[in-house]
């Protein structure tokens, strides 16, 4: 008897281990319907020039989301990352044209992001303000302090040294060409690219392997729980913010770097972008729920979204309709997978 | 039981303590000691203040006034870890638990098993969440669901669990058999006999008053923030204590029951 129900039990906690993971299976076939929709309108999509240009597009929106993905797991939001990648962009742009060598502005870059997230993290739990206003705050504050301390123009002839994080990529195999001149036999790996896999492994492995990553989901899934388990509820938001923060700077330099150029109106509505991704991945605005990998889905999807509508021809205000379709959608889903 | 009660010093005393929100006075100038191997129910009406003044030992509240003293020494307890350290262990009424991770990582919030090299170390939270689980409820199953799927009565053992596995001296029970069955009741009432007979102080706040009188060597009773009177369990009738809960005070012309314990009332002096 009890032998009985225990072979019906186990196979049925299995089923419901899966049901989890449909939402990103499913997102995951959207994402593979997507490509062969695209290429089978277009030969030119997936040739190998193009899978690079998506995979830059989207190595901006995955840093951005994967950092996003960890705010909106603790139950908050990040509005200010469009921002911050600008003024993290300028100001590593500034820095090097000063005469600093590339990687330390860079790396100023990435602090001053950071401690963007800080002030976030800070302002959201100490002063008790709604994450929402918070970085709305943060949002307007790093755009006008980008597009001040550039005089609102951007910053260009940086060198090449500048443009190596962006444009380059490893095992790059140039040959020579019958015609004497240099040609590309393997185009390489991008450095963005490169950034993305390892920032993604590693946000990954801290959310499920390290008492942080936790914490982040503790805090979202039941705040007073959490502090009544002893978890240190605002160092735990104040860390993923900064993650955030630190990770818009980074993906600030990388697209700055990608333009040669420092920009202070870059990524104006990025962190749309950003939180599309995080919850075409499966993320909750709720809290509590959100991996790495969906993010990566979702930021793959509207890279794809983007880049394929362009090669059709749709003009970008109707990508923007497509893309609010698709977000609404994916929320859609996800409730009706949590209404079950 | 009672002569190694009088001979050892209090394990707990919260002295004077008061708290109120706003204009509602939720706790006032209460006073209540624990011994080390003792049951103390704390009981009163809904919105006495029970749960206050007990969020206030765990440290999941600051009074406004008033000290707490553990083994005779001032403690402060500014945060839950605070009193944790200090061996009180706390099952709150809502269960405080986090919805979206399963069983052993609710057990092991804030106080993770990790490995060599710092990383969680889920194996080992996993087998000792099912080993202390199961001596609870030999039928948990679902270990590694989200809780937020579980019965109240499988969450409500969680809470007891994380509760008892960590060294605990000092125990706050709010309401833990509220959302349990009859087997699962009893074997809570085993398991405090048991910590009881293991030297732990606990304070059991609880609506059943056969529990109460089953469990408890002494009673503390609230009634709209006040302590109305402390009793040993053996002085008191049934009706005594709603009596007590309900009008916060006892019937006209109440004599204690049992005249031996009542020369030792309060338990303050020694
Ligand atoms: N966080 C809070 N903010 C405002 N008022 C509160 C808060 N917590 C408790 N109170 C008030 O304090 C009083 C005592 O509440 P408490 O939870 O201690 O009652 P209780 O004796 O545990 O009741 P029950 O038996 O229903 O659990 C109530 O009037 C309640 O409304
Ligand atoms: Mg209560």
């Amino acid at each position: 008897m009890s032998v009985d129900v225990d072979r019906i039990v186990v196979p049925l906690a299995r089923v419901k281990i899966t049901s989890d993971a449909l939402h990103k299976l499913s997102a995951l076939f959207t994402l593979f319907m997507l490509i062969a929709l695209f290429a089978f309108g277009n030969a030119a999509f997936l040739s190998v020039g193009n899978g690079l240009t998506v995979l830059l597009q989207t190595s901006v929106i995955g840093l951005l989301g994967i950092g996003m993905t960890l705010v909106i797991v603790t139950g908050g939001i990040d509005l200010s990352v469009g921002s911050v990648l600008a003024l993290s962009g300028t100001v590593a742009g500034l820095a090097v044209k000063a005469g600093m060598p590339v990687p330390l502005g860079m790396s100023m870059g990435i602090v001053v992001g950071a401690l963007c997230g800080a002030v976030n993290g800070i302002v959201v739990t100490k002063m008790r303000i709604t994450p929402f206003v918070a970085t709305l705050g943060m949002m307007l504050i790093a755009r006008g302090t980008a597009l001040q301390i550039t005089g609102a123009a951007p910053i260009s002839q940086l060198g090449e040294a500048f443009g190596k994080l962006g444009n380059g990529s490893l095992f790059r195999v140039i040959g020579m060409g019958s015609n004497g001149l240099p040609k590309v036999i393997f185009p390489g790996i991008p450095y963005p690219a490169i950034l993305l896999v390892v920032v993604a492994v590693t946000v990954a492995f801290m959310l499920r392997r390290r008492s942080i990553g936790r914490h982040i989901y503790a805090t979202g899934s039941n705040e007073e729980a959490a502090r009544l388990s002893g978890v240190a509820v605002d160092r735990t938001k104040l860390a993923a913010y900064v993650m955030s923060g630190a990770l818009a700077g980074l993906a600030g330099i990388v697209l700055m770097s990608r333009l040669v150029t420092a920009q202070p109106n870059e990524g104006v509505m990025y962190e749309l972008d950003a939180i599309a991704a995080a919850v075409i991945g499966g993320s909750s605005l709720m809290g509590g729920v959100g991996t790495v990998s969906g993010t990566m889905i979702g930021a793959f999807i509207i890279g794809v979204l983007r880049n394929g509508l362009n090669m059709a021809g749709v003009s970008a205000f109707i990508q923007q309709i497509i893309i609010g379709f698709v977000v609404i959608m994916a929320v859609y889903v996800d409730q009706l997978r949590s209404r079950r | 039981m009672n002569a190694q009660v009088k001979e050892s010093r209090p394990l707990v005393e919260m002295i004077d303590i008061q708290k109120s929100f706003g204009g509602v006075h939720a706790v006032e100038n209460v006073s209540v000691d624990l011994f080390p191997g003792e049951v103390v129910g704390v009981l009163g009406h809904n919105g006495a203040g029970k749960s206050c003044l007990m969020r206030i030992l765990s440290g999941a509240m600051a009074p406004n006034a008033g000290r707490i003293r553990m083994r005779g020494e001032d403690v402060r307890f500014v945060s839950p870890q605070d009193a944790r350290r200090q061996g009180v262990e706390t099952i709150y009424q809502t269960l405080a638990l986090a919805d979206h991770l399963d069983a052993p990582s609710n057990l092991f919030l804030g106080r993770e098993l990790k490995t060599r090299w710092g990383n969680l170390d889920d194996k080992r939270m996993m087998v000792e969440a099912r080993r202390v689980l199961h001596r609870l409820n030999p039928n948990f199953k679902n270990l590694s669901d989200p809780v937020s799927r579980l019965s109240g009565g499988q969450r409500q053992v969680i809470a007891i669990a994380r509760a008892i596995y960590f060294n605990v001296k000092v125990l706050i029970m709010d309401e833990p058999t509220a959302a349990l069955g009859p087997a699962e009741t009893a074997m809570v009432a085993d398991l405090i006999r048991q910590l009881r007979s293991e030297g732990i102080g606990i304070f059991l706040i609880s609506h059943d008053i056969h529990d109460v009188f089953d469990l408890c060597d002494r009673i503390v009773v609230m009634n709209r923030g006040r302590n109305v009177g402390g009793y040993h369990i053996e002085q008191v009738t049934k009706d005594d204590v709603l009596s007590l809960i309900i009008k916060g005070e006892m019937p006209d012309g109440w004599r204690p029951r049992n005249a031996a314990s009542a020369l030792q009332p309060g338990l303050n002096s020694h």
